[in-house]
């Protein structure tokens, strides 16, 4: 099934700082939820692992992270995909655009992604919202790293 | 299912101190959630803690206005019970809507409360009745427990041992059910304790169970259906899915909360 969601975030550092972070790979595995792994495999690639756990289901998901049409510091897109093993697979990708505002910076996301085999069937009514609180976590923890690694 | 080990201890103590030393347990209610979890391989857990040899977690009980449930207590306990029945008749009533017979004598109300699922019943019933969660570790006021999606303010290990409600009449549940699951696609309680007027509801938001603040306001005024009348929710954050959109869900929401406050006002 498809998924799409978007939205943006206020970050109060500057555009070059929010750039920096989004393409180091120990900041991003930090704020990642359940990242385990995020290894360079290549300039602008990665290995990736991560534990998604909702309610009952845990799943670890295995796979590959992708930089593209990198345009600094204005933004990028990542794509990605992962095999969770029985409980299914995700793929899919988010376009991250950065625009100076005034209190630092303004993230805007745009995220489209397939999921499918189990997960799909049976959480057909919770796939939205699991993303949407996925990509919130995410963006909390981007946020909070980023402020204080700015003021350090 | 994958292999895991199976514990059944048999007081709160030993199950929460299990729960400590594994790096990778789970608590095991009425399972109706998580047998099926496991059935499906969506999860592999090192270790079951079965919480149903713990006598302590059973059993219903009135003391003075409070109503006090054991977490371990099947909603068809909950349902039939002439205490609950007595001192509130809408949880009564609520217990015997979850699922179907099966569902209802095998799983429980800590499970249910536990686990949060966005659509489940007994989170609009502690919400709206202003519940207190017990836990292993302290007390947790039900405005504070239901985090978000399947998320609680449980803490790894921590196990719910009872439930504690005020005795509430002027309080009611209507539930607009999946045929097929029972699961409701919304349901609200509506409860009225003299000042303290609650509307919750579960089924409909992607964040789970909620007050709807809004129409609480409005019923301040006057405890009556008509109060509601214009009120609307967006619906971005309700639940999209094959049986319902955000729009026919947040529209839905209008329609059983008048349903349900003139039920508890009449």
């Amino acid at each position: 099934m498809a998924l799409e969601l978007t939205g943006s975030y206020e970050l109060p550092v500057p555009r070059e700082a929010v750039w920096e972070a989004l393409n180091d790979p120990e900041m991003l595995k930090r704020c990642i939820p359940g990242c385990e792994e995020l290894e360079k495999t290549s300039d602008n690639g990665f290995r990736a692992s991560a534990v998604a756990k909702i309610g009952p289901v845990k799943a670890r998901f295995k796979g590959s992270v992708e930089l593209t049409d990198l345009d600094p510091p204005a933004g990028y897109r990542i794509a990605g995909q992962g095999d969770g093993g029985i409980a299914g697979f995700a793929k899919g990708g988010a376009v991250v655009k950065l625009e100076p505002s005034e209190a630092g910076t303004t993230l805007h996301y745009s995220v489209d992604a397939q999921i499918g085999g189990k997960l799909a069937q049976l959480g057909q009514r919770l796939v939205a919202g699991t993303a949407k609180k996925l990509a919130d976590q995410f963006f909390e923890a981007f946020a909070k790293a980023v402020t204080e690694k700015a003021a350090a | 299912m994958f292999a895991f080990t199976y514990h059944r201890p048999s007081s709160v103590r030993k199950a929460a101190a299990l729960a400590a030393s594994v790096a990778d347990g789970k608590l095991l209610a009425g399972g109706h959630t998580l047998i099926p979890t496991l059935k499906q391989r969506l999860a592999a857990p090192g270790d079951v803690i079965d919480l149903g040899g713990i006598p302590d977690l059973a059993g219903i009980e009135l003391r003075g206005r409070t109503l006090s449930i054991g977490a371990m207590t099947r909603h068809a306990e909950v349902a039939a019970s002439p205490v609950v029945k007595e001192a509130v008749p809408a949880l009564a009533y609520l217990a015997g809507l979850i699922g179907d017979p099966a569902v209802r004598n095998r799983g429980t109300i800590g499970g249910s409360i536990a686990n949060n699922d966005p659509s489940a019943d007994y989170p609009a019933a502690c919400l709206g009745l202003g519940a207190t969660i017990i836990t292993s570790q302290r007390r947790i006021e039900a405005d504070d427990f239901f985090t978000g999606l399947f998320e609680t303010a449980l803490e790894p290990g921590e196990i719910i041992t009872r439930i504690a409600f005020p005795a509430v009449k002027k309080a009611a549940y209507v539930k607009f059910a999946n045929p097929a699951s029972r699961y409701a696609m919304v349901g609200v309680f509506a409860a009225k304790r003299t000042a303290d007027i609650r509307v919750a509801v579960t089924g409909a938001s992607q964040s789970g169970v909620f007050r709807w603040t809004e129409a609480e306001e409005a019923l301040k005024k006057r405890f009556a259906g008509r109060s509601l009348d214009g009120l609307s929710l967006p619906a971005d954050d309700m639940i999209s899915d094959l049986h319902g959109s955000g729009e026919y869900r947040a529209h839905l929401v209008g329609v059983i909360a008048q349903r349900a406050v003139e039920a508890a006002a009449g």
